[in-house]
């Protein structure tokens, strides 16, 4: 016992372990996070990224308290996922405040990031506060076609049950949070999985269910986007797609192309840069990569005046 | 089954509550207990395998009895002759067979003739089995010199040849050792299961903090030799010597703690190699258990050094040779084998391989620092690179290596492609080195301290180094297992 606490001290005193923020859902039926906290988000044991988050008064990651644009400059608003979220990164130092340091005074980005949000979730945003997003003179929606295609209309996601009683004590143990992070308690989740799945298997009679080909995937995740686009509507003179051209099929780039959604594909950059443009042990972009996306989307809107 | 796994943390708290709950019954329930785990643990790996264990373990027992009831030495020798070409031929099949077919095409197709490669039957090798062919061996070898009485009962010689702590990676124990503690009525003391505890933490720790952590960066390092400037070869020259060495000596220190829990002792593998002051000092505290078997199985027998000069340099030059085959069916280990032959003769010719018996004490005046501080230093960088012949995958790479490390001079910082920070490996090696002469003077007890507050911090600071190195990416089987 004594032994437990020791460690929870150094784990503790160290902060190696990461931040969570909490979360709820809006009037809108908007998930977000509770407003007016901040935190430290840790990436790898050894604390080999560490950012600063700060949830603003409506319940995003931001260097803004609120979103009233004055339409003094050009609004830009980001929505996204995690990626857009940016807990791998001190808040004032995130990829709208990137993009504001490239355009100059004028321009004001707006963050609207959350991680787990697909496009349904982002669409879905959007419309629930037109009144906002209207102000905006463009939006830019971070999409992963692998990811964030593959449901077809907006459903309140089960993200919410992270933030039961239980989790939220076991979330005060940090070495819990800190063992969970690095993997620890992978292979006993595994075991346990793949003995349940055995076991359902089992009773269900059933052998191992065929993975649809990918074409057949890819095919679902352009009909859900075009379902996504017609339920919540899209408009095309504001919103620019922000992709990464090598995740997405060339039917999708086509259609896209087409069908004149204005889309920013950062993959070529991405490809040409020589050093590592996401973080160790983690997916989301390192510094470097937002950086080269900062310029990409500083260019792209100067270029469109 | 390996140490560090999820299946291990189960079995062995289940294997140690059923062993403890039914040990009053007396030996043979507590030896039928233990070799059923033993086959389970291997089995775990693959159990059709398992056939060999058995069945090298029926032809010694038989062996032993038949040489122990002959009277005549003839008749022995025969017995003994059996158990010889039953063991070396299953090694010999299973580890070198595709090596001497590789061997043999290469060198005529040398000479200009053409072979084919059809012969070679890439055979699985079966975990362990350097291990305990030597193991069963050993108890032939000792009954034909009358050094040990053969086994009364079947089950006790089966765990002995399968006791799974040293089942796969040894430590190589000899018969006259253990077979007595298995024969034996095996008691629990809790001071020996507390030690053995800590050994198994230490060995831990060794293993996932020193050889996992390193693993990758040494990969990269040998897999990019033709393009890394020469100090980044010899970074990882000395990074694979702190790998293998964490990992083999990890495997030993958890290998012997966990017998340790079952009242079994089992003998030191290695005592801190890298405080060495010379080649035959560091043989005499890396992989002890087998060093040891090749100087009373093989040196001894062909005349040691007592068969005149010649004779004896001969018999090196043999043990170092069949010690690097013994760790694999490839050249790098032979060529291995032979630099440290080489690096041997001298201090033999000059009497001066019994040197340095004492535990090294670096501190003892400024004179000593200094000069057993060179003479360790100096060691150290001839086993690395010793360390590279074993680590590349052909001579020819090897080779290569060296030439750059050795001849090409050129420097940058080295950087991972997957962005490490290495500074804290060079603070984790340093720290590590610093806790190793700490602990020096006794193998078998690491965390002895007898202060119960600074065993406190250092149990608490090991687990918290491991959380930190621990990387659930990487490969965490043991090295030693592919010999």
């Amino acid at each position: 016992m004594l032994m437990l606490l020791g460690i929870e001290l150094l784990v503790r005193v160290f902060h190696v372990y990461t931040e969570r923020p909490e979360r709820y859902l809006d009037g809108y039926d908007v998930e977000k996070w509770v407003p007016n906290q901040t935190g430290l988000s840790v990436t790898g044991n050894r604390k080999q990224n560490v950012g600063k988050y700060r949830i603003n008064q409506f319940g995003f990651n931001s260097v803004y308290d609120t979103y009233d644009p004055k339409g003094d400059g050009l609004d830009v608003a980001l929505v996204g996922d995690s990626f857009i979220e940016g807990f791998h990164q001190d808040y004032n130092n995130s990829l709208g405040q990137k993009v504001e340091h490239y355009m100059g005074d004028k321009v004001k980005v707006w963050e609207f990031g959350y991680a787990g949000y697909d496009l349904a979730d982002q669409l879905h945003l959007i419309k629930a506060y037109d009144s906002i997003f209207k102000k905006m003179d463009c939006t830019i929606i971070y999409m992963r076609f692998t990811d964030d295609l593959t449901r077809s209309e907006y459903k309140i996601s089960n993200r919410l049950s992270l933030d039961t009683p239980v989790n939220r004590i076991l979330k005060e143990i940090k070495t819990v949070v800190y063992l969970k992070d690095i993997g620890l308690f992978d292979p006993i989740t595994k075991t346990v999985g793949s003995v349940l799945s055995l076991l359902k298997g089992k009773t269900d009679g059933q052998g191992t269910p065929q993975a649809p080909d990918k074409e057949a995937i890819d095919e679902k995740r352009l009909e859900n986007f075009k379902a996504l686009v017609e339920t919540y509507g899209y408009d095309k003179k504001k919103n620019i797609l922000l992709l990464d051209g090598r995740l997405c099929s060339e039917d999708f780039l086509n259609y896209l192309k087409g069908n004149g959604f204005k889309t920013i594909d950062f993959s070529k950059t991405f490809l040409a840069s020589e050093t590592p443009t996401d973080l160790i042990y983690d997916q989301h972009w390192n510094d470097h990569g937002r950086e080269l996306l900062a310029e990409l989307i500083s260019n792209y809107l100067k270029k469109k005046g | 089954m390996i140490f560090n796994s999820i299946e291990f943390f189960i079995f062995l708290p289940l294997v140690f509550s059923i062993f403890w709950v039914f040990a009053k019954r007396g030996v043979k329930t507590q030896n039928f207990i233990l070799l059923v785990a033993s086959y389970v643990f291997y089995g775990w790996w693959d159990y059709r395998f398992l056939s060999l264990i058995v069945l090298s373990t029926l032809v010694d027992y038989v062996v032993g009895r038949k040489i122990y009831a002959s009277q005549d030495r003839s008749h022995q020798k025969k017995w003994l002759t059996l158990s010889l070409v039953f063991n070396l031929g299953l090694l010999g099949f299973f580890k070198y067979f595709d090596f001497f077919v590789h061997s043999f095409i290469t060198a005529f197709s040398f000479a200009g003739a053409k072979m084919e490669h059809q012969w070679t039957l890439d055979i699985v090798l079966p975990v362990g089995i350097s291990f305990y062919t030597f193991q069963t061996l050993s108890y032939s070898l000792d009954i034909y010199r009358e050094r040990l009485k053969p086994s009364e009962n079947f089950i006790s010689f089966a765990t002995y040849v399968a006791f799974f702590p040293q089942l796969v990676a040894g430590p190589i124990e000899r018969a006259s050792q253990l077979l007595p503690q298995i024969d034996g009525d095996k008691k629990f003391k809790y001071d020996q299961a507390v030690q053995g505890l800590k050994l198994m933490l230490w060995g831990l720790f060794k293993k996932i903090v020193i050889a996992d952590a390193l693993a990758p960066i040494v990969d990269d390092i040998f897999q990019h030799a033709d393009s890394y400037p020469s100090t980044t070869l010899a970074l990882g020259g000395i990074l694979f010597g702190f790998q293998i060495y964490g990992d083999f000596s990890g495997y030993s220190d958890i290998a012997i703690g966990t017998a340790k829990l079952f009242g079994i002792e089992l003998m030191s593998n290695f005592k801190f190699p890298y405080f060495s002051r010379s080649i035959a000092e560091f043989w005499r505290r890396w992989h002890i258990s087998l060093s040891t078997w090749f100087r009373d199985y093989l040196y001894i027998p062909l005349g040691g050094s007592k068969a005149g000069r010649t004779k004896a340099v001969q018999n090196i030059f043999i043990i170092f040779l069949v010690s690097g085959l013994w760790h694999g069916a490839n050249w790098t280990f032979v060529i291995w084998g032979l630099f440290h032959a080489i690096l041997f003769l001298p201090l033999f010719y000059l009497n001066l391989n019994r040197n340095f018996l004492e535990t090294p004490n670096l501190f003892s005046s400024v004179r000593t620092f200094f000069v057993e501080g060179t003479q360790i230093l100096w060691t150290f960088i001839l086993v690395t690179i010793g360390w590279i012949f074993f680590r590349s995958e052909t001579l020819s790479n090897a080779l290569l290596y060296l030439k750059r490390m050795l001849f090409d001079f050129s420097h940058s910082e080295y950087h991972h492609p997957n962005g490490y920070r290495m500074l804290d490996y060079y603070l984790l090696l340093v720290g590590f080195s610093i806790f190793e002469y700490i602990i020096r003077a006794d193998e078998r007890n690491p965390i002895g301290f007898k202060n119960r507050y600074v065993r406190f911090l250092v149990y608490l600071i090991l687990i918290f180094i491991m959380a930190l190195f621990y990387d659930d990416g990487v490969d965490r089987s043991f090295i030693y297992f592919q010999f």
